[in-house]
């Protein structure tokens, strides 16, 4: 009996731990965008916590006709937004998207989105893993 | 007994006030213009549609921010930054007069006043958008250093632009007098403002 328990917790254990390891996006929020903006940008925190690096390849939304994975960069006071096909996250780290930095950049829908909304993103991996995330929308971080 | 060291140290500073002129305030981000540059008149317009010049520049002090309602991420934020900005100012001096805060638009072809309109006041109701010709508001940003360039979109109607992340104060006389480099934090560009006001007008 105590063996089958011991059995039993180890499977438990380690099928936890195998879907444990894909990546894992936590604190996603949407800026909310000023009446008659064209352009939204949105934010989050994806962390790979495997033994092995994986890449962002996409996103999608239902809520946007199309996500573009941008980057922020200011040289010698010159701010700039560069397009991102693929950013990778090695493993046991983080890709941080925040203001001025990596973030998510989507038309504004017809339908203007506002505080206390929630959108769905669909992260895309290179190896075709997809990660859903609830991101609610906010006036700021 | 603390404060039997310190009154004899206060009244020796306000008595060396009174006969030398103040020192420079010690910023924290700002850098000052070792003098205030004048600036030539600009016509452009607001986003109530009036006109906005070099005279609407005067009798009070202006932050202005250069960026185009397109862009999501650096514009919102900067914004953003100068609204608190101001929220800050009102905590610390609620009886002074707020700067001004500009708006002014790099991407006249898509930016309206119309469009400012919408943009510009929802991050602060007292804030003023400001477009026009596109030459004239090059006459503005090659006078203050601000650059700006159109680089590439998803298709034509989607450009970027890079431009200048610098906030620029405009004192009272309309004058260029300091600039506010990236990374913002609104507490020390609140601060250094009061700084900066008050030396002006203890050394006017």
């Amino acid at each position: 009996m105590k063996k089958l328990f011991f059995a039993l917790l180890f499977c438990t254990g380690s099928m936890l731990s195998m879907a444990g390891e894909g990546p894992v996006a936590s604190n996603a929020w949407v800026r909310e965008a000023p009446p008659g903006a064209s352009m939204m940008a949105a934010y989050l925190v994806i962390e790979n916590p495997g033994d092995t690096d994986v890449t962002l390849v996409d996103i999608e939304s239902p809520a946007f006709a199309h996500v573009m994975l941008h980057r922020s960069v200011t040289v010698d006071g010159v701010a700039r937004m560069q397009h991102q096909d693929a950013i990778p996250i090695p493993a046991h780290g983080s890709l941080v998207l925040e203001p001025g930095g990596y973030h998510l950049m989507m038309p504004a829908p017809d339908t203007r989105l506002v505080a206390g909304d929630n959108v769905e993103f669909i992260l895309i991996f290179a190896d075709d893993t997809r990660l859903q995330v609830t991101a609610e929308v906010r006036k700021k971080p | 007994m603390l404060l039997a060291r310190i009154i004899p140290l206060l009244l020796a500073t306000v008595l060396l006030g009174a006969c030398s002129p103040p020192e420079p305030p010690q910023l924290q981000l700002a850098t000052l213009l070792p003098s205030a540059k004048p600036v030539a008149d600009f016509n452009l317009v607001n986003h109530r549609e009036e006109v906005f010049t070099l005279g609407s520049l005067k009798g009070h002090w202006t932050f202005a921010f250069f960026g185009y309602t397109h862009c999501p991420d650096v514009c919102p934020t900067s914004l953003a930054m100068l609204a608190q900005v101001m929220d800050r100012l009102r905590e610390i001096r609620p009886a002074a007069t707020l700067p001004q805060g500009l708006f002014v638009s790099v991407d006249p072809q898509r930016d309206t006043p119309e469009t400012l309109a919408g943009y510009v006041p929802y991050f602060d109701p007292d804030f003023t958008g400001v477009t026009g010709d596109a030459g004239q508001i090059k006459t503005l940003t090659r006078q203050l250093g601000i650059l700006y360039l159109k680089s590439d979109g998803e298709n034509a109607a989607d450009y970027l632009i890079d431009h200048s992340a610098a906030i620029i104060l405009f004192d009272p006389q309309g004058r260029f007098h300091a600039l506010f480099n990236v990374p913002h934090d609104a507490d020390k560009i609140a601060s250094d403002f009061l700084l900066i006001r008050d030396y002006y007008e203890a050394t006017r």
